[in-house]
């Protein structure tokens, strides 16, 4: 059983049955560890923002050093129209951040691993960016399908293109995520499968690989949390500057 | 190595394959796809609430002190700057005026001394002058006494060689006479 790679992504209830209007609500173990990553996240920039040295110590420091990646982050994609949208994004960052770090952990559960999370996140921000586009430039907005300096004869077929690409965005930045996390995770869980079915023999070149893809697995939870703050970022901005 | 790493690729896909068909992707089955985006969207948005309205604002404030403090430590620090050149240039300038004053005193009191000695120098020469004067006068009056004398022993000396000689005593103001004779013939010779 505990050799199944999916079966850490497997999501059951714990405590009781909750149903309101006859849609399940149930508290899971996905559930349990957002509250978990939700937590360290509160626990960090309280401890972080708790004393206010001209000097920091090292957790101020570190919160302050998120402050101003997050925030130069958004200034240089986004430009200083996108200010008031800073505490969604340093949100979106820290949970995503914190969800896919907290995965890392063994017997823990990722979060971020789960389609219909990320989906949901993709979603909401699709959304939302489309109504600011249109609140900020009217039906002006629908030019972002249309590039400048097209020829013609192509306008038709970029149009469409254009629209597919913008429509599939909360599609691609859901699956990125889900799909880096899920394959990281199961690549893990199937090594540490071979150490121990190859035994004290043949068992250490897997646990080797297995050293090194937790590594990497850490590095991609960082690269992936920050792609998706960037692309947040990068569609903002396309809904604030319009360009084209 | 080679072989073996193909092993464990080989095993891989076999494995993902089996399991895949036993027990499919968990991530697929929409049993619990509501509560989790209900407790997804609660969890964020107390998330959200919390570190808009109190953690962000505390780290902003933050960093906003600090960068105010290091610009008014800097502002600070060069206003010392220019203060401190302001007080070495006067310092210059209070140096460059007692130079001037020194080398003033000095040529002042060089032609003060010089003055003074030369007037001190001025009356020795004219005391040493006047004692040489004095000195030439005693010598010239101690020559014209010696003179007196000289004639008076003579005189005696005179009378009594005559006396003894030949026994007679001499009109002594004829010897006088005499001996004044030879002393005015032969004083040149000697003064």
């Amino acid at each position: 059983m505990a050799s199944n790679p999916m079966q850490q992504f497997e999501v059951y209830k714990i405590g009781p049955e909750i149903k309101i209007a006859g849609i399940d609500l149930s508290f899971t173990n996905a559930s349990l560890f957002m509250i978990i990553s939700a937590s360290i996240i509160h626990l960090f920039l309280f401890l972080g923002s708790k004393e206010k040295k001209i000097i920091p110590g090292k957790l101020q420091l570190i919160s302050e050093m998120f402050y101003t990646f997050v925030a130069k982050m958004i200034s240089d994609t986004a430009g200083s129209k996108a200010k008031p949208y800073f505490p969604f994004i340093f949100s979106l960052f820290m949970f995503v951040l914190f969800c896919n770090m907290v995965g890392m952990l063994p017997y823990s559960f990722t979060v971020t691993s789960h389609i219909i999370v990320t989906l949901i996140m993709a979603l909401f921000i699709f959304i939302a960016v489309t109504i600011i586009g249109f609140i900020k430039h009217g039906f002006k907005y629908l030019s972002i399908f249309v590039p400048s300096g097209v020829p013609a004869v192509l306008l038709p077929l970029i149009t469409v293109i254009e629209i597919i690409s913008y429509l599939s965005r909360p599609v691609s930045l859901s699956v990125r995520l889900f799909a880096n996390m899920m394959a990281g995770h199961t690549m893990l869980k199937v090594f540490g499968g071979f150490v121990v079915s190859l035994g004290i023999l043949g068992g250490w070149l897997p646990l080797s690989f297995s050293v090194a893809l937790t590594g990497l697995e850490i590095l991609v939870a960082f690269l992936q949390a920050y792609v998706f703050a960037i692309l947040t970022c990068i569609y903002l901005n396309d809904a604030l500057n319009l360009h084209h | 190595m080679k072989s073996l790493l193909s092993l464990l690729i080989a095993f891989t896909a076999i494995n993902i394959d089996l399991y895949a068909a036993e027990a499919g992707m968990p991530q697929l089955d929409p049993k619990y796809w509501a509560s989790q985006a209900f407790w997804l969207i609660l969890v964020f948005i107390i998330l959200y609430i919390s570190i808009s309205k109190f953690y962000l604002p505390k780290i902003k404030d933050n960093l906003d002190n600090r960068e105010n403090k290091i610009k008014e430590d800097l502002e600070n620090a060069s206003k010392f700057k220019e203060q401190s050149e302001a007080k070495f240039k006067e310092y210059e300038v209070i140096l460059k005026n007692a130079r001037k004053e020194i080398s003033k005193i000095h040529f002042d009191s060089k032609t003060i001394l010089d003055k003074d000695i030369r007037t001190k120098k001025e009356e020795m020469e004219k005391e040493i002058e006047k004692e040489i004067l004095k000195a030439q006068k005693q010598i010239i009056d101690q020559k014209k006494n010696s003179i007196i004398s000289i004639q008076n022993i003579s005189k005696e000396i005179a009378s009594n060689i005559i006396e003894n000689i030949s026994g007679d005593k001499l009109n002594e103001s004829s010897i006088k006479a005499t001996v004044e004779e030879v002393t005015k013939k032969n004083i040149g010779k000697h003064l």
